[in-house]
């Protein structure tokens, strides 16, 4: 039709360029931004390369777990019916598992059979075709990951990648600034950075620290800025509405700096800390601390040993901001037990990021999912959510969580090991939170599902996938933001519930709630410090959780009144049990 | 006026001589679509397009007019396979589209498009313009990435919007420029048939015009064929060159739209044309009320769609003596029962009723009250009343109903009509008036309300 004929296929206009190319014409403030990242990203090399393998190892547990699944499913076949059907029967659901591997593969991958060779058939027969043949290859490697040596050498080739890279010193490495030493006994100090007395080492690791992250995200928000200003295409879009909003929400702000000082916290826990988890709480027998005795010798002990004299329990009290007999420097004070509580905090802070973010990122997914599935179709998946939903949903949640979390413990499930039961208590709470999440965002979804550009987009024949990705996805993503975070601060408080009731995490593995537990005889005591200062640390971090959550409602959506503030108190109190 | 009876829906009718350019594209034939009850017990679907039968012609512009809820917007949607028929043939170049699936049904979509009514909702707003309108395009892969871009440029030139709008949010443009973005987006595939749904009733006065002939440019530019939804009859008048009455999921009357102006057929089409306000104030015409709303289409009437509330309804020969205002109070007691028979269902209701508690309709006598107390009731219509009267205090609606229809009922209330041809254009309406036993439309209306 005519619409072509006036069309010129080989008319460039400047707007058209892709990202690259417009850095190229202008390549000064990029190149200016880069350099500064590449510096930042240099002074912490090592501690990045150390998150990465923790990355590798989660992916390989994953895939570990994953692969029991088929020999898993095949025993219980074959269990109940003859054990030769159990080989069978891993072995189809292994196949299934990798073709569904491959129909992911080829969904996120552009290349595709279809547009390279005219087979002559249709484009579905084609792409089930390529999917069947990825299955095959991925397949052959996985079979010779697991009976060949090769899969061996190249696990070893990772790790030893990884191990060297992790190892290289940073700017807030313990080895290049160490806060660990021994009074001398001319009045000095031994091993410490520069000779300076452990506190004043610690404090400058410290606030390296802090300084660094904030000059990381300054930098990006500094990247940002660059971007919208020399290559955006856009000269507004609605996001610069909602930033320009939340910018001015102090509330929201003050909840973000709080959250991000909590997320620095977990993430550099190893540099905060005084002395690592693993010294100081795990095998404290296995390492050896020099220290000034009373005598005025340098003497070696072990840390467990030093534990046992620096308990705060009532009688004996190390209080914050001061030294036990072993020259060690406890920033927050001790524990009843002796290990240093900033340690326990800021590991701890680590455990809670985990489960949290695994809760709300798992069951934001699965009730993001539903949500699009429930508005696009509505109709019999519609109920069988609903009912789904509402029986979780009517059992009281902390409820729920105990018993589960009871039930996989004593079952020792391999599940349950990671953390002492960290990783698990994350599933448990993915589970029994997405139905809430589901309901909260189910009112918008249906909305959204509503609006006729949802129609316009069946009616030029997209995919229901993309449909519900582009058209309705984006809408509903503040929302679920907005309730993941006031929700997170409720999992955090029920994570250190359960703790105290000696229900949760276990072990060796650091957790706040357990400290709480621990220090409460000592409140009325000297030893208060024990469990104020980590109850203190809660509340901050939840009400910190809640701030962002109203100032991300606020920013996103002025008008609608989510209700997400009830909610919050329902979860809180319902998390709170 | 000739008044050929044909019982036979207009689709199939071979013999009706059509337009000089009489290639049908789309041929509608005996169309149903119905809602069923979304919850799982069932009962009654909405029949919200009730049997319809009609072409479009290539090239032509087709209006569809009627009041809201009328079913109009779900034949457009129907004949975009937006909604799933439940009966009927559309037959698109001689292919019956409503069993087409997968991959066949994709490419077809490529031919037939939509613009919608309301350009707030009908862009996505977190989407760039180029996004938007690129999308069916890449939905389709037609062509290079890059070439798509060039594309969705010409076609926001043709729309009349500018080339740098490509990177604009929607949120930065008026209504009448989204509805701009939206018909470019309707291009993007050159489909051959658009429908448009109201397109224009969402905007200001001012730039309806604007779209209106931003619209017709298009269709002489790109030789396109419109379904053009509209709520009244005034904004179709220039733009369609033939136009389809719709009432309850039924056409009415169907015909050139010069025609159709001038010499109504239908009562329907009367009473909407009554409607648009006249433009010379020095010409009389009166304006034809319609009482009361139009019948739940769960439930429609036996007969003629319209017989609730015509205005030309054809009345028992026995009665023709009775006012006007009589009448309307006795279809108004009828709406009345058959609602009451359809509320006495629910048990507790019915417990009630039994108790002596009159729900939410009071007592009967209120009602006749209500009625026909400052109304001069022949003896013989008394006795009627009476009689059901007493019918219905014993909760008996059905035989209630059954009285009334026996006494006051026609043709109009019992048989569907059929379509009539009233001229050899192809004009059709669908009125026992146009059967000989009965007085012309023109006529009954002259009297009761000239
Ligand atoms: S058939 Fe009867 S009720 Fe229907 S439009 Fe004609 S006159 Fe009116």
């Amino acid at each position: 039709m005519s619409v072509r004929a006036s069309f010129e296929p080989n008319e460039t206009t400047d707007e058209s360029r892709s990202l690259r190319e417009r850095v190229a014409d202008n390549p000064g403030p990029a190149r200016f931004w880069l350099l500064g990242t590449a510096v930042l990203v240099a002074l912490e090399f090592g501690r990045y390369m150390g998150w990465a393998q923790q990355l590798v190892g989660a992916v390989k547990y994953v895939i570990g777990l994953v692969g029991l699944i088929p020999t898993w499913i095949g025993d219980s076949v074959g269990e109940a019916t003859v054990p030769i059907v159990s080989y069978f029967v891993s072995d189809a659901i292994t196949l299934v598992l990798l073709f569904g591997i491959a129909v992911l593969v080829t969904r996120f991958t552009s290349w595709s059979a279809v547009d390279q060779f005219d087979l002559g058939l249709s484009d579905r027969l084609v792409r089930f075709l390529e999917r069947a043949v990825l299955t095959v290859v991925l397949a052959t490697i996985a079979v010779l990951f697991a009976f060949t040596p090769v899969g061996g050498l190249v696990n070893g080739a990772i790790d030893g990648v990884f191990n060297t890279l992790s190892s290289i010193p940073t700017l807030t490495s313990r080895e290049v600034i160490s806060n660990q030493g021994h009074r001398t006994p001319g009045g000095g100090w031994d091993g410490t950075f520069l000779g300076l007395s452990p506190a004043v080492a610690w404090g400058i690791r410290t606030l390296l620290v802090y300084g660094y992250a904030l000059t990381m995200i300054v930098w990006t928000w500094k990247g940002y800025t660059i971007f919208r200003e020399h290559y955006r295409k856009a000269d507004w879009t609605p996001r610069d509405d909602t930033l320009r909003r939340f910018r001015t929400h102090y509330w929201g702000l003050f909840g973000l700096i709080v959250v991000l000082m909590f997320i620095v916290t977990a993430l550099w826990a190893p540099a905060i800390s005084p002395t690592t988890a693993d010294q100081n709480i795990a095998s404290p027998y296995e390492y050896e601390i020099e220290y000034l005795n009373d005598d005025g010798d340098v003497v070696t002990t072990t840390p467990g040993q030093a534990n046992l004299n620096s308990q705060s329990n009532g009688q004996n009290t190390i209080g914050p901001m001061s030294y036990d007999d072993y020259d060690r420097w406890s920033p927050l004070g001790t524990t009843s037990s002796g290990q240093n509580l900033l340690t326990h905090i800021a590991y701890g802070a680590q455990t809670s990021l985990v489960i949290g973010l695994l809760a709300i990122g798992l069951g934001g997914l699965i009730a993001v999912t539903m949500s699009m599935l429930t508005a696009y179709y509505k109709g019999i998946v519609d109920i069988l959510t609903v009912i789904t939903s509402d029986t979780i949903i009517s059992i009281p949640a902390f409820l729920l969580v105990m018993m589960l979390s009871v039930i996989f413990n004593q079952g020792n499930h391999p599940i349950a090991e990671p953390l002492n039961g960290g990783l698990l208590l994350g599933l448990i709470f993915a589970f029994v939170y997405w139905p809430g999440m589901w309901r909260t965002i189910r009112g918008p979804s249906l909305q959204v599902a509503e609006e006729e550009w949802v129609d316009a987009a069946r009616s030029y024949g997209q995919t229901p996938v993309n449909t519900m990705r582009k058209h309705m996805a984006p809408y509903i993503a503040g929302y679920i933001m907005i309730y993941g975070s006031l929700l997170l601060g409720g999992i955090i408080i029920s994570t250190a519930a359960l703790s105290f009731l000696g229900l949760g995490i276990e072990g060796s593995t650091p957790e706040w709630g357990r400290l709480i537990n621990d220090g409460r005889s000592f409140v009325g005591t000297s030893s208060w410090h024990v469990a104020t200062i980590p109850g203190l640390m809660i509340v901050l971090v939840v009400t910190a959780f809640n701030a962002l959550g109203d100032g991300l409602r606020d920013a996103i959506d002025p008008e609608a009144d989510t209700g997400g503030t009830d909610d919050t108190g329902t979860a809180a109190a319902g998390g709170g049990g | 006026m000739s008044h050929e009876v044909s019982h036979e829906p207009i689709a199939t009718e071979t013999d009706v001589p059509t337009d000089s350019d009489g290639d049908v594209m789309i041929e509608v034939e005996g169309l149903k679509t119905y809602y069923e009850n979304s919850g799982l017990l069932g009962g009654k679907p909405v029949k919200a397009v009730d049997g319809v039968s009609f072409d479009i012609r290539r090239g032509e512009t087709l209006g569809l007019v009627g009041e809201s809820g009328c079913g109009k917007t779900t034949l457009g949607r129907t004949l975009l396979q937006l909604e799933d028929a439940t009966d009927g043939e559309i037959r698109f170049d001689g292919v019956d589209i409503t069993t087409l699936g997968g991959d066949d049904l994709h490419e077809w979509r490529r031919n037939a498009q939509m613009v919608f009514q309301d350009p707030e909702s009908s862009l996505n707003d977190r989407m760039t313009i180029g996004e938007i309108v690129r999308e069916p395009l890449d939905v389709h892969e037609w062509e290079t990435p890059q070439a798509r871009r060039q594309r969705v440029k010409e076609l926001l030139d043709t729309v009349g919007l500018q080339r740098e709008h490509y990177y604009r949010y929607p949120h930065q443009f008026s209504g009448g420029q989204r509805q701009r973005i939206s018909i470019a987006r309707t291009l993007a595939l050159e489909p051959d048939f658009v429908v448009l749904d109201e397109p224009v009733s969402a905007l200001d006065v001012s730039v309806q015009a604007e779209i209106i002939n931003l619209l017709e440019d298009l269709q002489n530019e790109f030789g396109l064929t419109y379904l053009f939804i509209a709520h009244d009859l005034s904004v179709v008048h220039h733009l369609c060159d033939r136009v389809a009455v719709m009432y309850l999921g039924n056409i009415m009357e169907i015909g050139p739209t010069e025609e159709l102006f001038t010499d109504p057929a239908n009562p329907y089409t009367h009473a909407l044309l009554s409607a648009i306000p006249e433009p010379d104030p020095t010409v009389e015409r009166d304006r034809i009320t319609l009482h009361g709303t139009p019948p739940n289409p769960r439930y429609p009437p036996a007969g003629c769609p319209f017989s609730t509330r015509c205005p030309a309804r054809i009345r028992p020969a026995e009665y023709r003596d009775l006012d006007d205002e009589l009448w309307n109070r006795l279809n108004t007691l009828r709406d009345l029962l058959s609602e009451r028979q359809r509320a006495e269902r629910s048990v507790r209701d019915r417990l009630r009723a039994v108790v002596g508690k009159d729900t939410r309709f009071g007592t009967v006598e209120e009602t006749y009250d209500e009625l026909f107390g400052d109304q001069k009731v022949p003896a013989r219509v008394q006795s009627v009343l009476d009689e059901i009267a007493t019918l219905a205090r014993n909760h008996d609606e059905g035989e209630a109903i059954a009285v009334f229809n026996e006494a006051f009922g026609s043709v109009c209330d019992d048989e569907p009509p059929a379509y009539h041809d009233v001229s050899d254009g192809g004009h059709q309406s669908y009125c026992h008036r146009h059967t000989n036993e009965y007085r012309s439309t023109d006529a009954v209306l002259e009297n009761r309300h000239g």
